[in-house]
């Protein structure tokens, strides 16, 4: 048979590849649900890890990491930009947004369509926020544990598709770049950003930390989709901030004594 | 069994190594070699791989339109690789996450290519079989013995568990670090040629 025929090399060239694309669905297909379940563990393990409840390597399997994270999520929901919860998230199932959610709240933020960010309490008063955006190669995403006050840090985990092993690879690998998050606070003021990372060093910034030195534009791409993703986030933030600190007495100060009578006396 | 069978399949483990002799597919060994259990399942992905893609080429030998060759060779490399990613995805999805781009890689991996356009497509399917799968230990062999020395003195354990740690040894930061596993790489090649004298050049 004469292999060089141009009809037998169009045909024989489709078939092969009808075939290996049949068998890859059946594959993709078969293998779905176990790869999404180990998805959604690993998720939920990121945002222990950002919360300060440990790392990957505490909980031994899948169904461990899920329900630890029942025991100790308070309520999670899904924040609009005006700040008020757009729905919840079904904490009986572990419901969480996964890193294709993340990617589609991020187009609605950049086309100024409303958007629906998660958010995740804890018992512990400890709230986590998401983060995505574009990093130099592909994509990175990440989660921002805040304290009970919704300033200060007290974790951050970072994630990335393609980035560069040993550059800026190290937003997930170097536990030192995420340890200097913790005790950083994300300030919201006019006319500056919520959060820099910085090349040269941050020095004693509040809401600024080292870049990763060689990987710049990694760093950069990081601390843009921080200020993109909790820049969403603000409204809710600065509301929430507002309700933590109302029963500290920061008004009453202001009152007059008439008036603390009057609440007292209610 | 007869010589020439013999030969394929002790060839690529010394004589004819993909990586210490043909000095194929190093790009990966360097990067994936920090950890055993890592280079363990690189290693057992690349036996799938070149194993597997050798025997189908084989099979497919006779009717491959000759100038479509390297399309369709690429063509099942490509299925196999990513057969095993998502293999890996659905049942160790730590490690595959570790491997991170590596595991896509393979399909660049010489040693693939390399193994199906010199052997499978010349000779019958189980000599085939045995040649990828034979050529793949042999790469695997060099990415275990390298990683051994780097997980050792780089993080003083062995499969995760404390060894050199164990008894107060300092952590040795340039193991980690890519360069080492070519100073390694090196030093196995050097080992090889000073016991196999016909690979000195002159």
């Amino acid at each position: 048979m004469n292999t060089n025929n141009n009809v037998y090399t169009v045909i024989y060239t489709t078939v092969i590849c009808v075939l290996v694309a049949a068998v890859l669905a059946f594959a993709s297909q078969s293998l779905k649900p176990r790869q999404e379940a180990n998805e959604k563990a690993e998720t939920i393990s990121q945002i222990l890890t950002a919360a300060q409840f440990g790392a990957k390597e505490s909980w031994n399997d899948n169904n461990a990491t899920i329900d630890f994270y029942k025991q100790n999520i308070a309520s999670a929901a899904v924040v609009g930009a005006n700040g008020f919860a757009a729905g919840e998230l079904n904490t009986e199932n572990a419901e969480v947004y996964s890193v294709s959610d993340l990617k589609a709240q991020n187009y609605n933020i950049k086309d100024g369509t409303d958007v629906a960010l998660p958010v995740y309490v804890f018992n512990n008063g400890v709230t986590v926020v998401a983060v995505y955006g574009a990093g130099l190669w592909g994509p990175v995403w990440g989660y921002i544990a805040l304290d009970k006050d919704l300033e200060t840090i007290v974790g951050a985990y970072f994630d990335h598709a393609s980035e560069t092993p040993g550059l800026g690879g190290k937003i997930k690998d170097d536990p030192a770049f995420r340890a200097q998050f913790v005790d950083k606070k994300v300030v919201y003021a006019e006319g500056q950003k919520p959060f820099n990372i910085v090349k040269g060093g941050a020095g004693d910034m509040v809401n600024g930390i080292d870049a990763i030195t060689g990987a710049t534009k990694t760093s950069n791409r990081v601390a843009a989709a921080i200020n993109h993703c909790p820049g969403a986030y603000k409204e809710y933030v600065l509301a929430q901030r507002a309700v933590s600190r109302e029963p500290q007495g920061e008004i009453m100060p202001l009152c007059d004594s008439t008036a603390v009578v009057e609440i007292v006396n209610e | 069994m007869d010589k020439k069978m013999k030969e394929t399949i002790l060839n690529p483990l010394f004589k004819g190594n993909p990586i210490s002799v043909l000095v194929l597919g190093i790009c990966s060994s360097l990067a994936v070699t920090v950890e055993l259990k890592g280079a363990c399942v690189m290693a057992l992905s690349v036996i799938f791989v070149t194993g597997l893609s050798s025997l189908v080429c084989s099979l497919l030998r006779k009717t491959i339109p000759g100038r479509v060759r390297i399309v369709i060779q690429l063509v099942v490399v490509a299925l196999m690789v990513i057969l095993v990613d998502q293999l890996l995805k659905a049942f160790a999805y730590g490690i595959d996450k570790q491997l991170s781009v590596y595991i896509g890689l393979i399909i660049t991996n010489c040693i693939v290519m390399g193994r199906i356009e010199a052997f499978a497509l010349g000779n019958k399917p189980l000599p085939s079989l045995l040649d990828g799968i034979m050529n793949g230990v042999g790469y695997g062999m060099i990415l275990v013995v390298v990683a051994f020395f780097r997980e050792l003195l780089g993080s003083g354990t062995l499969f995760g568990f404390p060894v050199l740690s164990a008894i107060g040894y300092t952590n040795n930061g340039l193991v980690i670090l890519p360069p080492m596993a070519l100073i390694l790489l090196g030093c196995i090649i050097w080992v090889q040629r000073s016991i196999q004298k016909d690979l000195q050049e002159k």
